[in-house]
């Protein structure tokens, strides 16, 4: 046999900003106790080879029930913008999985994520807005969302960060609206949808008219609807030529105008244009439902 | 030559009968070539028969004095004169060495010298002369052997290596096995990531369709809602208006039969009111009244006192009887007491005295003390 070093050099593939994992069960305790090590180094070692093992699911049930959670929001408040950066990553990576969501209702990740809304890194806020848009797929997790009271500030959010990161927040709040909507309602998030609405980008159209959807379906969001004047907007936005955006807007139609004052002479002749266009719609629909 | 292969050839024809050759004398001939031109070329060319004591190969003189012959490529006479030179003056230096080397010593008379062997083990010294039979054989007249390569001395370094056991392996035989684990590996995992990514995608659409049905039939929940809310009011509203009806209805008919029922008690509100104002003595005659009221009691009045005077007189004198009747008892207990003796008539009960016929019930009901 050939010996097993051909050459003086490691093979390519070994990562130097890896830490080595561990053999078998060994891996997550050891990267555990590095996280909560002195050195900045040994730290962001730890963190990039913690992102590529939470792929696994198994490996996110066995870090959570070790604590690793714990560390991670210690994490969170370093003054490093590597690791703060790499602990929202794989925190989000986390939340792709149903274990890892459930583990943040248990260990109150929620709040300490929210002390990041303000961050200076991009990478740091928008990977923070993924993990909030992971945790909102599930049920309980935008409830957790919205106890937390982040609504507010997710919709002030919304008016001062960048587009991708505004479709992510957009993305959260849909499911957060259609658990309790009354906590957007104060906070002006109808006027802000209503701007969204207008926006250059498509997807950006179509998410806000998503949770426009998800926001008129209680009784007051139906009143705020009407009273800031987004259905002559929405009935614009039926005749868009993206597909996404005119099925959300009927959507919000639909919703906006089940109520008994649709039938006042107020809106009586927004509706019956809304009808009209929505039958132009009606050959579009079939062909696509 | 032809001898000895005859004299050999019995001795091979007895093993088997293999190759034997015989040829009549014949003479030499001479400047013959010792190797054959080429393979095919015939042997028959005019022969040149030449002088044998010219030839090369017939030795000339004495034999018994066995020169040693001028072989290609020793030195010429001259240096082997040279040579023979040097051997007779070594020899004759050996010999005179020879002569001044000491000897040992005569034997004694009667004495001989023996060589005798001192050393460990004792060596047989036989006189005879190891003797090894030799035979030596040249081949028969080979063709010319083709020419060799030229082939250039060497120059340069020399460098080994050593190839250890398992070293040697043929590259690509060794590698295709592990090229396709590797490859076969790797695109499993991709596959296995594009599975999943649509996996999540067709996941994701699912989700949506879900979230638009729901949507869906959130809203016509509304509607329902709605509309039951509408119906509802309005029967609601409806059935109040009819209760109210309903309502004015009685008390109006209530009203009618009250007034109906009020005018017909009240026809004869006026003589009844008389009627019973005269029996109430509100319209009286006042001569009968005035009789009444001050006549008639006055006149009990007196009747009253008259009796009530009547009545005192008879209680009066129904205590006078009485105390009367008890002070004779009393005497008479006396009497008998000490002197059962006649009475005396009490001057007190007299045949004059009556008793008063109405029983009084006081009088009966005193107790005697």
């Amino acid at each position: 046999m050939a010996h097993a070093r051909i050459s003086m050099y490691m093979p390519p593939d070994i990562d130097p900003t890896k830490a080595a994992i561990a053999y078998g069960c060994r891996a997550l305790p050891k990267l555990n106790e590095e996280l909560r090590s002195e050195t900045l180094l040994t730290r962001q070692k730890a963190l990039v080879a913690l992102c590529d093992l939470m792929h696994d699911p198994e490996y996110v049930y066995e870090a959570i029930n070790i604590g690793c959670l714990e560390s991670l929001k210690a994490l969170l408040m370093d003054d490093d913008n590597l690791v703060r950066i790499k602990t929202t990553e794989v925190l989000y990576i986390m939340a792709t999985h149903n274990i890892g969501r459930t583990g943040f209702l248990q260990h109150g990740v929620i709040i300490a994520l929210s002390f990041l809304l303000n961050d200076f890194q991009t990478v740091c806020r928008e990977n923070l807005h993924q993990a909030y848009k992971h945790l909102a797929q599930l049920p309980e997790g935008a409830r957790g969302i919205v106890n937390s009271g982040l609504i507010p500030s997710l919709v002030q959010k919304l008016q001062v960060e960048e587009e991708h990161i505004q479709e992510i927040i957009l993305d959260t709040l849909a499911p957060c609206l259609q658990e309790d909507a009354t906590e957007a309602l104060k906070s002006q998030a109808v006027p802000c949808f209503k701007e969204k609405l207008l926006s250059g980008n498509p997807q950006i159209r179509s998410k806000a008219a998503r949770a426009l959807i998800a926001i008129s379906i209680p009784l007051e969001g139906k009143n705020q609807v009407w009273e800031n004047e987004v259905i002559p907007i929405l009935v614009d936005l039926l005749s868009d030529p993206e597909d996404e955006v005119q099925a959300n807007a009927a959507g919000a139609l639909m919703h906006a105008t089940v109520t008994t004052e649709g039938c006042n002479a107020k809106g009586r002749s927004w509706r019956f244009q809304g009808v009209s266009e929505s039958y132009k719609l009606l050959p579009n629909l079939s062909s696509f439902s | 030559m032809a001898s000895a292969m005859t004299d050999r050839n019995p001795r091979a024809a007895e093993a088997s009968g293999t190759y034997t050759y015989t040829s009549r004398p014949r003479a030499v001939p001479c400047q013959r070539r010792r190797y054959r031109d080429s393979l095919l070329q015939p042997a028959d060319e005019p022969l040149n028969y030449g002088n044998i004591m010219y030839d090369r190969r017939v030795i000339r003189g004495n034999t018994y004095a066995l020169p040693t012959g001028q072989v290609p490529g020793q030195p010429d006479p001259l240096e082997l004169q040279r040579q023979q030179q040097a051997r007779r003056r070594a020899l004759a230096r050996k010999r005179a060495q020879e002569q001044l080397r000491p000897r040992t010593p005569e034997p004694v008379e009667g004495r001989k010298h023996v060589d005798v062997q001192t050393e460990l083990y004792l060596e047989e010294i036989a006189d005879r002369i190891v003797e090894v039979d030799m035979e030596c054989q040249t081949d028969a007249f080979l063709d010319r052997p083709p020419t060799p390569l030229f082939i250039p001395a060497k120059t340069g370094k020399d460098v080994a290596t050593q190839i250890l056991e398992g070293e040697l392996f043929d590259f690509d035989l060794e590698v295709k096995p592990m090229l396709q684990v590797l490859v076969g590996k790797t695109i499993e995992q991709a596959l296995l990531e594009v599975m999943e990514e649509e996996e999540l995608a067709n996941l994701r659409a699912n989700q949506y369709a879900y979230e638009e049905i729901r949507n869906v039939e959130l809203a016509e929940v509304q509607r329902l809602e709605e509309q039951e809310r509408r119906h509802r009011e309005e029967k609601e509203r409806r059935k109040r208006q009819q209760w109210e009806i309903i309502h004015k209805h009685n008390e109006t008919s209530q009203k009618i039969s009250a007034r109906a029922f009020a005018q017909r008690y009240l026809a004869d509100l006026l003589p009844s009111v008389f009627d019973s104002l005269r029996n109430s003595g509100y319209f009286y005659d006042p001569i009968e009244r005035d009789i009444e009221i001050g006549f008639l009691p006055w006149l009990m009045n007196q009747v009253e006192k008259t009796m009530e005077h009547s009545v005192v007189g008879r209680t009066v004198l129904d205590m006078l009887i009485r105390e009367v009747v008890e002070r004779r008892l009393n005497n008479y207990e006396k009497k008998e007491d000490t002197q059962p003796s006649m009475r005396s008539d009490d001057v007190y009960s007299g045949p004059d005295t009556m008793t008063d016929p109405s029983g009084y019930k006081f009088f009966q009901g005193q107790p005697s003390p």
